[in-house]
């Protein structure tokens, strides 16, 4: 299932063209947005100008290569009935899904390469505060964006028609993710909810740990792990409940 | 093989409002319409079985053969396959079925053919080696060389069903659902899917459950078949028990007498003989009497049969 993924992510290589330009065009336009707000102040909130234009490249970096297709592909192919194939093979549906949410990310990757030097210069970036903190937590906010798309999936079980939630599962999910906004300028209440809700860890808290704005990364891993356990219990019974409702269109 | 017990699927849906607001009423009432698709269905197949599953369009055929994979749990009844109860044993069901849906494909769309068997070789846990003797004997078979590598969404139908075909035995299943294999396929074609099912059944003792709108399928391939209407079994059993009838002669008369003693009249107004013994007497001892303005010899075949089942 992997492999499709990642097949499948190749074969539709000519949209990454269009990807990796509004990739280009987002990070050149926060870069000038951001350049301008500071003005001649040194720092906000505690960044730089230097480490929040690193920080945003990376951010938007991730948050294009981290995007999940699952929930598409699993509402097309609940609607077309095609999800009867995947519910009638051996493993686990959950887990075929996530193989192949895995795969794709993949096969994105390889086309998203050559193009990550031109988004590195046209946004700027500096060398990494803690590397390996970086990574780690990027990982774990990876398998929570998996798991966050495949609970969406499942509603489909129920309604048949997920698009408007999916659109506004995106909008909310990459707002408090911090990709165009630090979550670090949320304010108040803002601040508070952003930071209590599992999208930081898919955008901002990796990137902030790589420009050195958070230090602290045993934490931030712990409660990820714990959002991993807490979501893979919701997967677990969130299936078993969709699964028993499961009608397969057309015959 | 197969033994289902008062199989029963009731579909539930909430009642569907008219009206500008009747989205919204639908989506918090507490209503439902009830369908009741497959009604207390049962059946006993033995193994190496080739079966066909017969009814009018919307019988309940494609829901049964959901039940039968596991995949819908039925409303009452039970199923076992092979031992296992689908819905419960879906993992361990799953290795022993096959299934063809003719009206939609197991493979991927935009990618090359083989992409999809590797899949499926892999979500089976298909050692490579008996993948590749596997994929050799059915590229033979099925004549797959010319298209393997092509993306699905670039193949004829005939081509896709014959992929699909392949994808279902892959792996080697004791079990074949074949849910309209033949839909819309040209007659060589439908040859084509015959033959394989034939090769299947007799080299691999594959038991095959086949739905199918062309009788000539199950001519070709049923000892045995089993008719369903409206969800409910009307009639299981040999196909040669039940189209062993007489054969018919068939004339027209003129003029037209108004009753010959004996004998039936069709919808054309056309006399109906059972042929029995000697059939040059038949015919003199006919035109002796009236004048035969035509005749013809009719055998009695599962359509017209079928038709008369549905008609009672
Ligand atoms: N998901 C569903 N919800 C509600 N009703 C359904 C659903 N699926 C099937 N039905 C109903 O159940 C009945 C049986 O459907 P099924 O698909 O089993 O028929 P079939 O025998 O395969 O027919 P066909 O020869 O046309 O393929 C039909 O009346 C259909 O309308
Ligand atoms: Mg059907």
């Amino acid at each position: 299932m992997m492999r499709i993924g990642f097949r499948l992510a190749l074969a539709y290589r000519s949209n990454i063209v269009m990807t990796c330009v509004t990739l280009v065009a987002q990070v050149f336009l926060l870069r000038m947005i951001w350049t301008s707000v500071y003005g001649a102040r040194p720092a906000a909130a505690g960044l730089t100008l230097d480490a929040l234009l690193a920080y945003l490249t990376l951010a938007n970096l991730q948050s294009f290569a981290t995007h999940t297709v699952v929930s598409r592909t699993i509402h097309e192919r609940i609607r077309s009935g095609t999800v009867f194939f995947d519910l009638a093979r051996p493993p686990g549906y959950l887990r075929q899904m996530a193989a192949f949410q895995v795969g794709n990310t993949f096969g994105g990757l390889l086309l998203l390469a050559p193009v990550v030097p031109v988004v590195l210069l046209v946004g700027s970036i500096t060398a990494p505060v803690n590397g390996p903190g970086y990574v780690v937590t990027l990982v774990l906010g990876y398998v929570i964006a998996v798991q966050l798309a495949l609970l969406i999936s499942l509603i489909g079980f129920w309604t048949m028609e997920i698009g408007a939630i999916s659109l506004l599962y995106r909008l909310v999910s990459q707002f408090f993710a911090g990709t165009m906004v630090p979550l670090a300028f949320f304010p108040g209440f803002l601040g508070v909810l952003a930071g209590a809700l599992p999208f930081q860890y898919l955008g901002y808290v990796p990137a902030a740990i790589y420009v050195g704005h958070i230090t602290d990364v045993a934490g931030p891993i712990m409660v990820e792990l714990a959002w991993i356990a807490g979501l893979w219990g919701l997967l677990a019974l969130t299936w078993s409940r969709a699964h028993r409702r499961v009608v397969i269109q057309g015959g | 093989m197969i033994r289902a017990e008062g199989l029963t699927k009731v579909f539930r849906r909430p009642r569907t409002f008219p009206g500008p607001l009747g989205a919204l009423r639908t989506l918090v009432t507490r209503q439902y319409v009830e369908k009741t698709a497959v009604d207390g269905v049962s059946f006993t197949i033995d193994e190496g079985e080739v079966i066909g599953y017969l009814g009018l369009n919307g019988a309940g055929k494609s829901t049964t053969i959901k039940m039968l994979t596991g995949i819908l749990t039925p409303t009452s009844g039970t199923v076992r396959v092979g031992g296992l109860v689908p819905w419960r044993d879906r993992s361990a069901n799953a290795r022993n079925v096959g299934v063809v849906f003719g009206q939609r494909s197991q493979l991927w769309w935009d990618l090359p053919l083989i992409e999809s068997l590797r899949l499926v070789g892999s979500l089976y846990d298909v050692p490579a080696a008996r993948f590749e003797t596997s994929l050799k004997k059915l590229r033979d078979l099925l004549g797959l060389d010319d298209f393997l590598d092509t993306p699905v969404r670039q193949l004829s139908l005939g081509q896709r069903m014959r992929g699909d075909l392949a994808a279902a035995v892959l792996y080697e299943p004791p079990l074949l659902y074949l849910d309209e294999p033949t839909v819309g396929l040209d007659v060589l074609a439908k040859d084509a899917v015959r033959e394989f099912i034939v090769e299947v059944n007799r080299t691999g003792r594959t038991t095959v459950i086949l739905t199918t709108h062309d009788l000539a399928d199950v001519e070709a391939l049923c000892k045995r078949i089993i008719l369903i209407d409206r969800g409910k079994v009307l009639f299981d059993g040999a196909i040669d028990a039940l189209v062993d009838q007489p054969r018919r002669l068939v004339v027209l008369l003129e003029p037209e007498p108004e009753e010959v003693r004996g004998v039936r009249r069709d919808a054309e107004g056309r006399y109906v003989f059972d042929i029995r013994g000697d059939l040059p007497g038949m015919i003199a001892a006919i035109s002796a009497e009236h004048t035969i303005r035509d005749l013809s010899i009719e055998e009695p075949d599962l359509e017209s049969v079928i038709k008369g089942i549905y008609s009672r």
